[in-house]
């Protein structure tokens, strides 16, 4: 009985109109949109690459690349804002990443302010409204049109109704997500300027997972209002308006929010703070560039430089580093207060699986700053021991960017909460249509 | 009623935090103009640019905008970066009115009137209307009024919370000019929702089934509102011929060696061949050639941020095919907001760098721009080694009482306007081409 049910919804949604015009837009976008993001991604390695090969180190100034996320091209995330180089010295702790002419966001304020067109995006703008399209008549028109009480007078229990309206609405959804899914990684599979490992495609199948999860919310939430109201026009309606609310205008006021109940000291506030750092090391530095202003500096007073100058720059760097984290709070508020949009949600879980969030880049800017240390160190060495110097090289720039499995851990609280939506919906949605009049 | 309660909600939002960051931004605005006063130097001085008032119709992209300028002499200057406060946060448009009419009441204006046409038709009133003698132009006519009645009422509701908020907790922002403005950009938004009126109805007269409609609509309110915009600064990237940041990066060296080592090396082998007479003359050639050379790579610099804004600028205009830009765009105009706001800015900068290098002439004889590098080199004269540094501006130590004081100028609001008049005029060329087509497709459908 279940299964009949399950095949004829189904075959009901294929032959709509209105289910294919989606699907097909949905395919056209996942093409289009991962095209587009592959050729940039290609361009920007690229550009990586040469950078590693030609804008080398001399010796006194070293420069770190921050190589773009292949996943990028699904979840575009901050991978394209965030600068490409970090230029460091003895004399320059690592702070900002720039582009490679030293300049800071060349690329300027996009002009929506919303994210990129890639994969991401189509499931939670696209897919989301044609999922919502799918189910918001799936009981209340079938009572407007009066074969919901013709089915019922039939010794079908209601439970089975409902749950073979929930089955056959996911299999739907969750097959338009893997046509369109497939078109993604298909273009990403034979792509020549692409590589994946196999660590990868366990992160590109835990997002289809996510985006799965994602659209099961919203499906859940389209019959429950189907349920819940007699009216297709009526349900219809109430869920463009919810939809709105989730994926465009909450996310966007809670970023506000956190913005506002969360302040960030001013630009003033931290100069004085370094100020305050560099009138305590003045008498050192004073002297320090004496020593080598002179004519034949001693390694003595080379070292001294060195020291007086780092020393100066890692306190810099705290203060630097203290306001990252400060920053870094704010965003997790941002986070937290978005929770209750699926849409914020799912955006968090596809930019931490992709490598394309902020946790990414401060792990790259960790290592940047030990791989300052290490240049440092090597400075006294070349003055203490030049030959040894000679024969030994800085070690290459890594740095410790999570597994899979660690990525799991921390999505985990924003998967739970995307699956309890659905579950809440859905029982929500039993037990009203279990009450419901159907006549 | 949702529709009016929610605009007042969101209009109110808007408000309140606008209000809380104008003024943290004007108390540092204050803070700086008055620590530049006490700063007054002939080596660098700091330009900082007025905090906008009117930033909550359109933000323009603020946050990443640079609020203060390094100028040098010889018309040297650079945006010191922004406090990257906010990288860090997901990227979501800012909550200004362009996006709260651009995204929002173009969706709502698609949800009153998807079903004007399609649903009379399904319920079977249509025909029963028309049977009355009303004219098809009439009606839909009537049908188009009420749509912008509704969205102009709430319009105006929200825009009223605005102002009261605004006028009660920060009333110097409300001048006259400002309440213009205000004005212009409420015409602008009705233009704005007016073309998207005239698409549901011609989409609801073309298109039987409503729930199709609406699926049609819905998708071109996301090309228009969302990806167009989006999309146009990766596509302007792949279209554009300007070099890539790294082919301009590697150009950097050799164009220092051209311009300045050789020619330093070139001093050098005329000072071994005796061609110098005495150590104030290499001095003086040296500095020629220094000096030459920082203004070549100036050029370097300047051609560089030339061709990224020209990119900028493509992939604005590319996203002008959208009417959200438009309505985006013509509202940063009017407010003076946006890149128009920064080069409005810039070109005072220009202007008084000129009085400035006029200064430092008058008190120093001569403007001496600043080194990019700090560079040095020696060369051997007369059996000697000589140290050559690139000059270095000076410091005037005496009286500065006549120091000349950066006023910024507000824009006109003729001039305003007339930077909105294009994208204006694209609306309304959307409304006229939307609203002939409504009216040709209505009257000739089949209302039966």
């Amino acid at each position: 009985m279940l299964k009949t049910i399950v095949v004829r919804e189904i075959l009901e949604y294929l032959k709509s109109a209105k289910f294919l015009i989606g699907l097909l837009i949905a395919i056209i976008l996942a093409a289009a949109g991962t095209t587009l993001n592959l050729q940039d991604y290609a361009v920007r390695h690229q550009d990586y690459l040469d950078a590693k090969k030609e804008l080398k180190s001399n010796g006194f100034e070293i420069s770190v690349f921050r190589e773009p996320q292949v996943l990028g091209t699904l979840a575009r995330g901050k991978d394209r804002d965030l600068g490409a180089q970090l230029k460091m010295s003895v004399m320059n702790a690592p702070s900002r990443l720039t582009g490679h002419m030293d300049s800071g966001q060349r690329s300027g304020p996009s002009s929506s302010g919303f994210s990129a067109v890639d994969f991401s995006f189509l499931v939670r703008m696209i897919l989301s409204l044609l999922v919502i399209f799918m189910a918001y008549n799936a009981v209340s028109e079938e009572k407007t049109s009066g074969t919901l009480k013709l089915a019922m007078s039939n010794s079908l229990p209601r439970d089975k109704l409902l749950l073979g309206k929930l089955i056959s609405g996911l299999l739907v959804v969750l097959g338009s997500l893997a046509v369109a899914g497939l078109m993604a990684c298909l273009l990403l599979t034979f792509n020549s300027s692409v590589s994946f490992s196999g660590a990868d495609l366990v992160r590109v199948a835990l997002m289809l997972a996510a985006s799965a999860l994602y659209l099961s919310a919203f499906f859940a939430l389209g019959l429950f209002v189907s349920v819940t109201t007699n009216r297709p026009a009526v349900s219809l309606m109430i869920l463009l308006q919810v939809w709105v609310f989730l994926v465009i205008i909450y996310p966007n006021l809670s970023v506000t929010a956190a913005e506002h109940l969360y302040t960030l000291p001013s630009e003033e506030a931290i100069v004085l703070q370094k100020a305050e750092v560099n009138q305590r090391f003045e008498p050192d530095i004073k002297k320090a560039n004496a020593g080598v202003a002179k004519g034949a500096p001693t390694n003595e007073d080379r070292l001294r430089f060195n020291d007086a100058w780092s020393g100066l720059e890692a306190e810099n760097y705290k203060i630097d580093a203290e306001f990252g984290r400060r920053q870094t709070a704010q965003m997790r508020l941002a986070e937290f207060l978005s929770s209750l949009s699926p849409a914020a949600l799912y955006d968090q879980i596809m930019n931490r699986l992709a490598r394309t969030d902020i946790r990414e880049y401060e792990r790259f800017m960790e290592g940047a700053y030990r791989l300052w240390q290490k240049h440092v160190e090597r400075s006294r060495f070349r003055i203490t021991d030049p030959e040894g110097f000679k024969k030994s090289s800085l070690p290459d720039f890594s740095y410790h960017s999570d597994s899979a499995a660690e990525a799991i851990i921390s999505i985990w609280p924003q998967a739970l909460i995307l699956l309890l939506f659905s579950l809440i919906f859905f029982v929500l949605a039993y037990n009203g249509f279990l009450r419901k009049d159907l006549r | 009623m949702v529709l009016f309660a929610l605009t007042v909600v969101l209009f109110a939002a808007n408000g309140l935090t606008f209000i809380n960051s104008n003024a943290q931004r004007v108390d540092i605005y204050q803070k700086r103009v008055a620590k530049s006063a006490r700063d007054l130097s002939t080596i660098i001085v700091w330009l900082s640019r007025q905090p906008n008032p009117l930033l909550f119709i359109a933000d323009g992209g603020e946050r990443d905008r640079p609020t203060v300028y390094t100028l040098m002499p010889k018309g040297t200057f650079y945006a010191d970066t922004p406090n990257q406060r906010t990288f860090k946060l997901p990227a979501v448009p800012p909550f200004d009115w362009s996006f709260i009419i651009g995204t929002l009441f173009s969706l709502y204006t698609i949800l009153l009137s998807y079903n004007a046409i399609s649903g009379e038709k399904e319920d079977g009133t249509l025909r029963l209307v028309l049977s009355n003698p009303i004219g098809r132009i009439k009606l839909l006519t009537a049908k188009y009024l009420a749509i912008i009645s509704v969205m102009a009422a709430s319009l105006l509701a929200g825009a009223l919370v605005n102002i009261i908020l605004i006028g009660v907790l920060a009333p110097q922002i409300l001048t006259l000019v400002n309440m213009s403005r205000l004005v212009f950009v409420l015409v602008l938004a009705l233009a704005y929702v007016s073309l998207f009126a005239f698409l549901g109805l011609l989409f609801s007269a073309m298109i039987p089934r409503s729930s199709l409609v609406l699926l049609a609509l819905l998708a071109v309110w996301v090309l228009f509102a969302v990806i167009i915009p989006s999309s146009s600064a990766v596509l302007m990237e792949k279209l554009s011929s300007a070099p890539r940041e790294i082919q301009t990066a590697r150009m950097l060296e050799p164009t220092i060696q051209k311009e300045i080592w050789a020619k330093i090396e070139e001093i050098g082998r005329r000072a071994e061949r005796g061609e110098f007479k005495t150590e104030e003359e290499v001095r003086a050639v040296a500095d020629r050639a220094f000096e030459d050379g920082e203004v070549k790579l100036n050029q370097f610099y300047e051609n560089f941020d030339r061709s990224q804004s020209q990119r900028l600028r493509a992939a604005r205009n590319l996203s002008r095919l959208s009417p959200a830009a438009l309505f985006q765009f013509a509202a940063e105009s009017l407010v003076l907001s946006g890149p128009d706001g920064e080069d409005h800015f810039l070109q005072q900068v220009r202007e008084y760098s000129r009085v400035y290098d006029a200064y430092i002439q008058k008190k120093l004889g001569k403007a001496v721009q600043t080194s990019h590098f700090g560079l040095s080199s020696e060369v051997t004269f007369n059996g000697r080694k000589i140290a050559l540094h690139s000059p270095e501006p000076q410091e005037y130590q005496g009286d500065k009482s006549d120091f000349p004081k950066f006023a910024e100028r507000g824009a006109a609001l003729g001039a305003g306007l007339k930077r909105a008049v294009g994208d204006l005029a694209g609306l309304l060329v959307w409304n006229i081409i939307l609203a002939l087509l409504a009216f040709a497709v209505f009257l000739r459908t089949d209302v039966r």
